[in-house]
């Protein structure tokens, strides 16, 4: 991919035409339509239930900002922001390690047994969370972990799947010379896993990290599940509380909204370059 | 025995590797994805003691109107949805792979609505297609003459607006899996076709259309397995309604399991729901592997 100078503007602009200028006028407006909604959302919180029915989509009038101190009151942002980050990062920590682990025994072993493994993998691999919950939650009852953090931290460990096969496709791919002169060095395998491969295979590990934190952020179904105590709650579960209690109010609602998305939306705005390449990069070489 | 000793002592590392993975995933997997195909043949509701009832629940989930109709809907969902998705994610990426001097900050802003929960885009879309005076579409219809549509309050719009939210929500993001396949299409391909003669459409029909097979593959997959397992998007824009014309597999699983403690009928559905997407997975697997062959 070629270099670019500037975060928006793309530099290579070797044949610029009238027809490219027309399609960039198109698909500016495109945009525009596409972001509609987040617009409408962000311009809605600054205004009163009245103003929003009079003049939906233009700026506010004032900067009306009792909403936002009532949402603020409402919610408990702080403790639901901490468990989203706790449950997110130690959930990658645990699907990248253990996915990664067996991945590269899987790939680079070659006995029968592995490719057994392998197949025992893909049977679950397509099992909808909904086809499992109901033994799932006596599963998790039995071991003590419903309605702890800790609980659904544990519960990861059952979806290192996707990572596996994630990492499996890419260790393929990754030479095994240098691995080779490092087990006749005499380093244990451990050693060469960690030292050796592991950081080659960052390009994935960085997809991985990517579509774990989208997913995970935004998962609504599983601490909505194991997680009661308002203690424990995250920032989806305040956001259906939400819901329940003041569906009618929508500046309060949409103003709770923005709350709600704007930890992944400022981290999507500073490192989408990184996100939109990062997202793929791994990905589509395996 | 020697010899197997052996092999006990250089594979011992190898499967500690799989250990946590494998144990984490029989105890959180296999072992509640086998419970359930044992109770989905019991009357089991959750206190009392569970009779063994043979093929009941199936049989019974054939009368169960509202389970059929989710049925019919999630297959309508996870057919529209990829394959709108991907009629549209192609050219996108196309286009945001070309000369434009915004094609970066285009790039951001398709990708954007795949940032927040379908949770809260759902929750945002039932109030921007509500048919009050305050509902953002419908006044803006309304400034065009178009009279009030109820998107949320009949059956087929239901539908429709719920694949138009989430077709929109997902574009951007699957364009990005097929433009980094784009980038890597070396461009004396594209050049020397050019020398030949071929326009812009041959191009596309013959080498980048051909290139893309196997990012198709897996922005396919995704879709499929996604739109089958489809959850939040309904739950938050039309809780499945009106009546159940919205409603998909996922949300009546929890619906007879969790609400009404139909266990056995529960568990019954999600085995079908389990059989379903494992049969449109590995047929879609195979016949796109099959393509990316074929094309390669």
């Amino acid at each position: 991919m070629k270099k670019q100078k500037s975060m928006f503007f793309s530099s290579n602009a070797e044949k610029y035409t009238w027809r490219t200028l027309l399609l960039e006028i198109v698909m500016l407006v495109i945009c525009c339509i596409v972001v509609l909604p987040f617009y409408y959302l962000f311009v809605s919180v600054f205004k009163t239930m009245r103003e929003m029915g009079l003049n939906p989509l233009g700026l506010p009038g004032s900067l009306y900002l009792e909403n936002f101190k009532y949402a603020w009151e409402q919610i408990r942002f702080w403790q639901a922001f901490g468990n989203t980050l706790l449950i997110t990062f130690s959930t990658l920590i645990i699907v990248v390690l253990f996915g990664s682990m067996a991945a590269y025994a899987v790939a680079r072993r070659k006995s029968k047994f592995y490719r057994l493994v392998m197949l025992y993998f893909l049977l679950g691999f397509m099992v909808p969370f909904q086809t499992t919950m109901i033994p799932l939650y006596q599963q998790m009852q039995f071991f003590g972990l419903i309605n702890k953090i800790y609980g659904l931290i544990i519960l990861s460990t059952g979806s290192c799947v996707f990572a596996f096969f994630l990492y499996q496709g890419f260790i393929k791919t990754v030479p095994y010379e240098l691995e080779e002169s490092a087990v006749i060095d005499g380093a244990k395998p451990f050693r060469v896993f960690f030292q050796i491969t592991f950081p080659l295979l960052k390009p994935i590990t960085v997809t991985m990290a990517i579509f774990h934190v989208m997913s995970n952020w935004n998962d609504f179904m599983t601490p909505f599940l194991f997680l009661h105590s308002r203690e424990n709650t995250t920032l989806m579960l305040e956001m259906y509380r939400g819901v329940g209690e003041f569906t009618n109010n929508w500046p309060l609602m949409m103003s709770i909204m923005v709350l709600i998305i704007s930890p992944l939306v400022l981290f999507y705005i500073f490192a989408q370059r990184f996100i939109i390449e990062g997202l793929t990069s791994g990905a589509v070489k395996g | 025995m020697k010899k197997a000793l052996k092999t006990l002592k250089t594979e011992a590392p190898y499967l500690l590797f799989i250990l946590p993975a494998f144990l984490g995933y029989t105890v959180f997997s296999i072992v509640p994805l086998f419970k359930s195909f044992a109770y989905a043949f019991t009357d089991w509701d959750g206190y009392s003691e569970a009779n063994f009832v043979g093929l009941k629940n199936f049989q019974d989930l054939i009368g169960d109107a509202p389970m059929m109709t989710a049925l019919r809907n999630t297959l309508l969902y996870a057919v529209s949805v990829p394959v709108l998705v991907t009629l549209l994610a192609i050219p996108l990426a196309v286009i945001l792979n070309g000369k434009m001097k915004t094609r970066n900050l285009q790039r951001a802003v398709f990708f954007f609505p795949s940032v927040p929960s379908a949770l809260i885009l759902g929750y945002l879309w039932s109030y921007m297609l509500s048919p009050t005076s305050r509902g953002l579409i419908n006044s803006i219809l309304g400034a065009f003459g178009v009279d009030r549509v109820l998107w949320l309050g009949t059956p087929e719009l239901a539908m429709f607006s719920i694949i138009l939210v989430s077709v929109w929500s997902q574009v951007g993001w699957h364009a990005c899996i097929y433009l980094a396949n784009l980038q890597s299409i070396p461009s004396s391909y594209i050049e020397a076709a050019r020398i030949d003669g071929a326009n812009g459409w041959h191009i596309f029909r013959h080498i980048t259309f051909p290139m893309l097979a196997s990012s198709m593959t897996i922005s396919v997959m995704l879709l499929l397995t996604g739109s089958l397992k489809v959850f939040d998007l309904p739950f938050s824009l039309t809780n499945g309604g009106p009546g159940y014309s919205t409603t998909m597999i996922t949300q009546i699983i929890i619906t007879r399991g969790v609400t009404e403690k139909l266990y056995g009928k529960a568990t019954a559905m999600s085995v079908i729901f389990f059989a379903i997407i494992f049969v449109c997975t590995l047929l879609q697997l195979t016949l796109m592997k099959r393509r990316e062959e074929k094309l390669s």
